[in-house]
């Protein structure tokens, strides 16, 4: 893993430099308090989503886990998008991660 | 009566009369207020062929029944009239304290008609109704407005006014209320300057009185409940304010992006709610009787772009951010301050901006149309002067000021106009997200997000999901959503007490509220009913199936960039169900067995 | 140990719900204008302030009343009690309340001024920002002492 280059904690993740190699993940809303960082890239993809998101809950720690996971399912209350699509359309946990994919993790939100 | 006060209030403003008329019972029932009751009043008075903008057209301020009372977060209210951007049955939500206080003050609706010879204002202390001179108001912006009015007044009356943007007759003005809240959409502000209408301010120290009190705390009590335990009403709106949905919309692909010709926008992060709580956040606020607190008291200190006030919402930060292809935060909180002063519709003059500056960019403007300002996407100071213009309504200000349909076809181009029905779309691109788009086809009032909010299933995973780019069962979806927002709408309620609540806990506050044995099926009902009540009058003022649409861009041309790359929206895979499950014939009108079914 | 009702006015949105609870509370109907509570907001600043009684050791209203109607209270630790049944609604204690948290109301006869709802505040059951609470006196000022004391900590966390 390695952090943005030059990402400060309240710039955006578009600060990353183009053509960077490997997998992005970014965090939003109440998810960067359990992180402290807006986002990061990983070298090696993991195979799925499941495997990422049990790395990142070993580095960000109790809260990100609650946030992400509801006795080992994927929490209802979570959005995960994998190059923009919700999880929940493609295989949940078992999503299958590829080298250049983009995560994208949000608390639920809403508005209008 | 419980819940209605029972009461409804009609001032003559070409004579100069007041009078005062008993609220129906069985209309109450069936269309509750707001929304609902005033649009019942409209469509039964007005022509819907007349001038909007004519002493003709009349203007209804409602309160539902929940207003007034501590349902959560329903202290809404409505302004329904003839809508002068379009010319639809409009109808404009506000929040604030000002629907509260006309219902203390004793009124169901305010129905003001005709037109006064000279800049007035009216004040309405309880019983006691005057229309006064309004000579030294005439002129000042919103705020000022409302200061100058409580001085002559009281200094704790609810003022609702329109700014200089409303008495130039701006179609896209707005009616501010208590300084800082919109009722924001299809140009109410100029029915109110065409009636030379500065201003309503009210006192009210009477009661909304409740038919089962132990009925309605305990069913308030669990809509609260409800609300506070969820994730977005208890904690992630406060905290973030609306705006929150600048990332998850980008992210999936659907932000709007420079005038609606891509749905991605880089760096829009800089311009979402996580930005604006980390740099200009100073407190969240809340509207009366609210338990989200969405609102944002907000400080800019960028000496290009400093003030103070409240904003901006995720609609005001896309329309002058992303959609003008804007990333500087600063100088977004600042136009949305400008338009609160002015009275101008954010969603509408952003869009209009943004139109104008892809009409730069194809040369079909120049600095020659735009008093000399270069407009291409991007430029910040531009945008931002460009707010300033149509406010004051100098030079190019004034074109942008009538809307970016106007403004585009006057130049030739319509095609250029991200308008339905005239009206501008909001930030959703229904290229990403198929069912919004049918929402924006089949608005009443055109172009518009809160009347069927399908975003909430589609995207935010709300209860439901939905995949954004599938087109089976959004016609369903829509229909479902609109009917209860329109019934929502009604009864005072906010649309984000949805985010926790739903129709069954409406139901239950309104039935303990009032006395009547309402039911779920009732209650969308009447949403159906008042949906097309709407629809009836628009097909009568001139609109036909060929309004339904979006513009061809949303059809024909697929987003470039970003996680929607490559998609258009389906519209006429929608329609046809939609027209169907909703009782039309195939050119959407009504049918005779739906009109009998809905009590038409 | 006493209960009191703390204002928080740095956490209060306006969104007057403790009006709201306490007219419904009192007078059973939804009217602002009979609440012992107030809620006022200053649009331009975005600011919002809960006033009510403060339920005063010497209070002006108790000095004032001729007629012993409003009295402390000798059943509850730290209330100021209004007795209807001895007032002559002469509206002294209006008049002396220097807050202005005693008032009048001609549509009941009565005088309106918080009775912390019997030791049980609806309008902090009802505000959903923590803006107003009812707490013991030993700690009433804990957590807006301890808040404080954390800036401090931080500051001197960075020098040393």
């Amino acid at each position: 893993m390695s952090d943005f280059v030059g990402a400060g904690r309240h710039e955006p993740p578009g600060a990353s430099p183009r053509g960077a190699r490997g997998m992005t993940v970014k965090y939003f809303a109440t998810i960067r308090t359990y992180t402290g960082e807006t986002g990061r890239h990983l070298d090696d993809a993991p195979a799925d989503l499941r495997e990422l998101l049990t790395t990142l809950a070993g580095r960000y720690g109790t809260s990100f886990r609650r946030a992400v996971f509801s006795g080992g399912e994927l929490s209802g209350e979570i959005i995960i998008l994998v190059n923009g699509r919700n999880v929940r359309y493609l295989q949940g946990l078992d999503t299958p991660l590829a080298a250049d994919d983009e995560v994208s993790i949000f608390p639920m939100v809403a508005g209008g | 009566m419980f819940g209605w006060t029972g009461t409804i209030l009609r001032v003559d403003l070409t004579k100069g009369e007041v009078t005062r008329e008993a609220t129906d019972p069985q209309l109450a029932r069936d269309y509750l207020g707001a929304r609902g009751l005033g649009g019942h009043i409209v469509s039964t008075e007005v022509d819907p062929t007349t001038d909007a903008l004519g002493p003709d057209n009349k203007i209804v301020f409602a309160p539902g029944p929940l207003t007034g009372t501590f349902a959560p977060a329903a202290g809404r209210f409505n302004v329904v009239t003839k809508g002068p951007l379009n010319g639809v049955l409009a109808a404009s939500n506000s929040g604030g304290t000002f629907g509260p206080e006309l219902k203390y003050a004793g009124y169901d609706a305010l129905v003001i008609e005709g037109k006064a010879a000279k800049p007035v204002y009216l004040w309405i202390r309880d019983h006691e109704v005057e229309i006064r001179d309004a000579a030294a108001v005439w002129g000042h912006n919103t705020p000022d407005t409302t200061d100058l009015v409580r001085a002559e007044t009281d200094e704790d009356a609810k003022v609702s006014c329109i700014g200089p943007a409303g008495e130039h007759l701006s179609l896209i003005s707005n009616i501010m209320n208590e300084m800082h809240r919109a009722a924001g959409r299809t140009g109410v502000g100029a029915v109110m300057g065409a009636k030379n209408l500065k201003a309503v301010a009210v006192f009210g120290s009477g009661p909304v009185k409740v038919a089962d009190p132990e009925g309605f705390k305990a069913a308030v009590m669990k809509a609260r409940q409800m609300i506070q335990a969820h994730p977005v009403g208890g904690t992630g709106l406060k905290a973030y304010g609306t705006d929150v949905l600048v990332n998850i919309l980008n992210q999936t692909g659907a932000l709007p992006t420079r005038n609606y010709q891509d749905g991605y926008f880089p760096t829009a992060d800089k311009t979402g709610g996580e930005s604006l709580a980390a740099k200009q956040l100073v407190r969240p606020k809340g509207c009366f009787s609210c338990i989200i607190s969405c609102g944002r008291v907000s400080k800019v200190d960028n000496p290009a772009y400093a003030g103070y006030g409240e904003g901006p919402e995720y609609e005001s930060a896309w329309s002058f951010g992303a959609d003008c292809g804007i990333d500087d935060l600063d100088a977004i909180t600042k136009a949305n301050f400008l338009c609160n002063e002015y009275g101008l519709d954010t969603i509408s003059l952003g869009s209009t901006i943004a139109c104008a500056m892809e009409l730069f960019e194809r040369g079909i403007i120049t600095t020659k149309d735009t008093d000399g300002v270069d407009l291409h996407f991007g430029n910040t100071a531009a945008m931002v002067e460009m707010v300033r213009k149509a406010g004051e309504g100098e030079g190019f200000g004034v074109k942008l000021a009538q809307g970016s349909y106007r403004l585009a076809e006057s130049y030739g181009h319509p095609e250029f106009s991200m308008t339905v029905k005239k009206q501008e779309m909001p930030a959703y691109d229904p290229r990403g997200v198929q069912g919004i788009g049918l929402n924006y086809a089949t608005g009443n009032r055109g172009g518009c997000h809160v009347r069927g909010y399908t975003i909430a299933i589609e995207v935010l995973q709300n209860g439901a999901v939905m995949d954004p780019h599938v087109t089976e069962g959004k016609a369903g979806l829509d229909i479902t959503f609109q009917d209860l927002t329109a019934a929502l709408d009604s009864s005072g309620a906010c649309l984000f007490a949805t985010f926790g609540i739903g129709g069954a806990e409406l139901t239950e506050m309104l039935a303990a509220l009032t006395g009547l044995d309402y039911t779920l099926d009732e209650f969308m009902l009447i949403g159906a009913r008042i949906w097309n009540q709407e629809r009836l009058w628009n097909l009568k003022a001139g609109f036909t199936k060929a309004d339904d649409t979006l513009p061809e861009r949303l059809l024909t041309e697929p987003i470039k960039t970003g996680p929607s790359k490559g998609e258009v929206n389906h519209l006429d895979q929608m329609l046809p169900e939609y027209y169907g499950l909703r009782g039309w014939d195939e050119d959407g009108v009504p049918t005779k067995a739906k009109l009998k079914e809905l009590t038409l | 140990m006493a209960k009191v009702l703390m204002i928080h006015p740095d956490k209060c949105t306006g969104c007057r719900n403790c009006e709201l609870a306490c007219s419904f509370e009192h007078e059973g109907q939804f009217r602002p204008g009979a609440s012992r509570v107030q809620a006022y907001t200053w649009e331009r600043e975005g600011m919002s302030v809960p006033m009510m009684c403060q339920q005063c050791d010497d209070a002006a209203c108790v000095t004032v009343c001729p007629t012993g109607a409003m009295h402390r209270s000798t059943t509850r630790a730290n209330l100021v009690d209004w007795d209807e049944s001895t007032c002559i609604r002469c509206k002294m204690c209006t008049i002396a309340c220097p807050f202005g948290n005693a008032r009048y109301d001609a549509a009941s006869s009565a005088i309106f001024k918080c009775d912390t709802c019997q030791g049980a505040p609806e309008c902090v059951a009802f505000c959903p920002n923590g803006a107003l609470e009812f707490v013991d006196d030993e700690q009433q000022v804990r957590s807006r002492k301890k808040a404080y004391a954390a800036k401090f900590k931080e500051a001197f966390q960075e020098v040393s």
